[in-house]
């Protein structure tokens, strides 16, 4: 028998050297037959999956695996059988306590001195660090760039707000001046071209203001608290009725409906759909809008705006939440057409959903759901 | 006593054509000077304050200008004693939050959004002429300055 000497040390029989290398190794070693019945089981092995070496020799390799990962133990167990000298895996085993952890496999035949395949052995090493810092890389590696994502954004709403504004001024501006110091060349049919010209400058600064809304709901900080929804919308109403005493409108108003939410945002979702109920009932004598709940499915929350007033088609119901779109005539029922946008982008930031029904002139009910969640 | 001058600090041709006019259309009969950009402003009223000729009674000041910024303008017409007292107004494109805040912060006397509406561009020029020019009332030496 061979004798290997180290260095500083006293000459080991290789045939005790091999064994104690694997009994310090850190990571599982065992071995087990061609068809995956497990014959050694090293101090690590114990370690880590938590069995000691007498539970798990005679054991398959099986229970080592979630269900779904056994086919893989077979695969491997065939292929080394067909002769394939190393099968390299990384996979997910579990451990005594049904916990489950992420391993990188070295499966390598075993062969006797004929070069016969006698057995299978497999170093496992636990690489849930390693794999958490690889995720922790990948997390700061994407967050950096939505950060990017988003400062250039930032400056991209800046740009709109500001150049996109100046030569709308000029348009606005030389238009009206037109109309104020060349009137008597302009004569009435020029004078009403300057009209549109000013009135198409004052639309498209609309569109901008809209624009900008939305961007910075977008991009608005979240302060989740609870907020009475009812309570706001109570508001709401107050302030409607205070600026239209000549209206009946009478609101039922459910009280208290608490959810989580931006107190800020939530508030313009429930301005934006009051305010709508409110200015499509403006043809009736008399009207009914209503806040209520309903039932909310997985949602925390799932509130509702309901009139009786204009309603809309619902084939176009889909359409209703896009951006500048509009159901009706400007002339009928004006708005630069951004509010129910306003709300699905507000009600996205809340995990939430919002759709409509209703049907042209049997009024309109609005739902929205909330299921904002804390972020640690 | 004869009306103190207003310096439009401007870079775009059109808002300061617009705002000429509107300042005009308002009876506004102050000499008005338009400098072009940050730099351009500064050097005027250094020059001024260097010489000991009136400093303007106004300054309309844009807040995007070329090489030095409005707000940076404004930081060091605050900074020196002998110019921190004349009335700086925002005059700008923009009615971000942060720009409004920011102007503020940096000593505005007050902020005016160019409007594209020509009405409300006059209205707005004309409260401020009629406050701080047409009432033709000098700077007051007690002046309260913003923090």
């Amino acid at each position: 028998m061979a004798q290997l000497r180290l260095e500083d040390g006293p000459g080991v029989p290789e045939s005790e050297l091999l064994p104690a290398i694997v009994r310090s190794s850190d990571d599982a070693i065992l071995g087990s037959t061609t068809g995956g019945m497990v014959t050694t089981w090293n101090p690590a092995a114990e370690k880590i999956y938590g069995y000691r070496a007498e539970e798990m020799v005679g054991q398959s390799l099986t229970i080592l695996c979630p269900a779904e990962r056994i086919g893989e133990i077979e695969e491997t167990l065939g292929k080394i059988g067909r002769g394939e000298p190393v099968v390299h895996r990384e996979t997910v085993w579990r451990r005594k306590d049904g916990s489950t952890f992420p391993v990188s496999v070295t499966t390598s035949p075993i062969h006797d001195d004929d070069g016969r395949l006698i057995g299978v052995s497999a170093i496992a090493r636990d690489v849930t660090e390693q794999q958490q810092a690889r995720t922790a890389a990948e997390f700061r590696r994407r967050s950096e760039g939505l950060e990017r994502v988003n400062q250039s954004l930032e400056a991209f709403t800046y740009s709109i707000a500001h150049d996109l504004r100046a030569p709308l001024r000029a348009l606005g501006g030389y238009s009206s001046a037109l109309m104020e110091d060349c009137a008597d060349y302009l004569g009435e049919v020029g004078r009403g071209y300057a009209e549109r010209i000013l009135a198409a400058s004052g639309q498209m600064s609309e569109l901008i203001d809209g624009l900008l809304i939305l961007s910075r709901i977008a991009r608005a900080e979240m302060r989740l608290e609870w907020v009475d929804l009812g309570a706001e919308v109570a508001r709401i109403a107050a302030d409607l009725q205070a600026g239209a005493p000549g209206r009946r409108v009478h609101f039922a108003i459910e009280r208290p409906v608490q959810a989580r939410a931006d107190r800020l945002l939530v508030r313009t979702v429930l301005k934006n759909l009051v305010e709508n109920a409110w200015k499509f009932t403006s043809g009736q004598d008399v009207a009914l809008i209503e806040f209520g709940t309903a039932p909310a499915g997985d949602a925390a929350t799932c509130c509702y705006v309901r009139d009786d007033g204009a309603g809309f088609d619902p084939d176009y119901a889909g359409k209703l939440f896009q951006p500048f779109q509009r159901l009706h005539a400007v002339s009928d029922f004006p708005g630069p057409g951004i509010g129910l946008a306003s709300v699905r982008q507000i009600v996205d930031r809340h995990r939430g959903r919002a759709w409509a029904e209703g049907a042209v002139g049997e009024g309109a009910t609005f739902y929205f759901t909330l299921d904002a969640e804390e972020i640690a | 006593m004869k009306a103190r001058a207003i310096l439009l600090v401007e870079d775009n041709p059109d808002d300061e054509m617009l705002t000429l006019r509107a300042l005009k259309k308002n009876n506004i009969v102050n000499e008005i000077t338009v400098a072009h950009d940050g730099a351009e402003a500064l050097e005027l009223i250094f020059s001024k304050a260097s010489s000991g000729e009136p400093l303007p009674g106004l300054v309309l000041l844009d807040l995007k200008l070329p090489k030095v910024e409005g707000l940076e303008v404004m930081r060091r017409i605050r900074a020196d004693e002998r110019t921190s007292i004349i009335p700086v107004v925002i005059l700008t494109g923009s009615k971000l939050d942060e720009d409004i805040l920011a102007g503020y912060r940096g000593g505005a006397n007050a902020y005016v959004r160019k409007p594209v509406n020509f009405a409300e561009f006059a209205e707005a020029v004309k409260t401020l002429g009629l406050f701080w020019l047409i009432l033709n009332e000098p700077v007051p030496e007690f002046m309260p300055q913003p923090d």
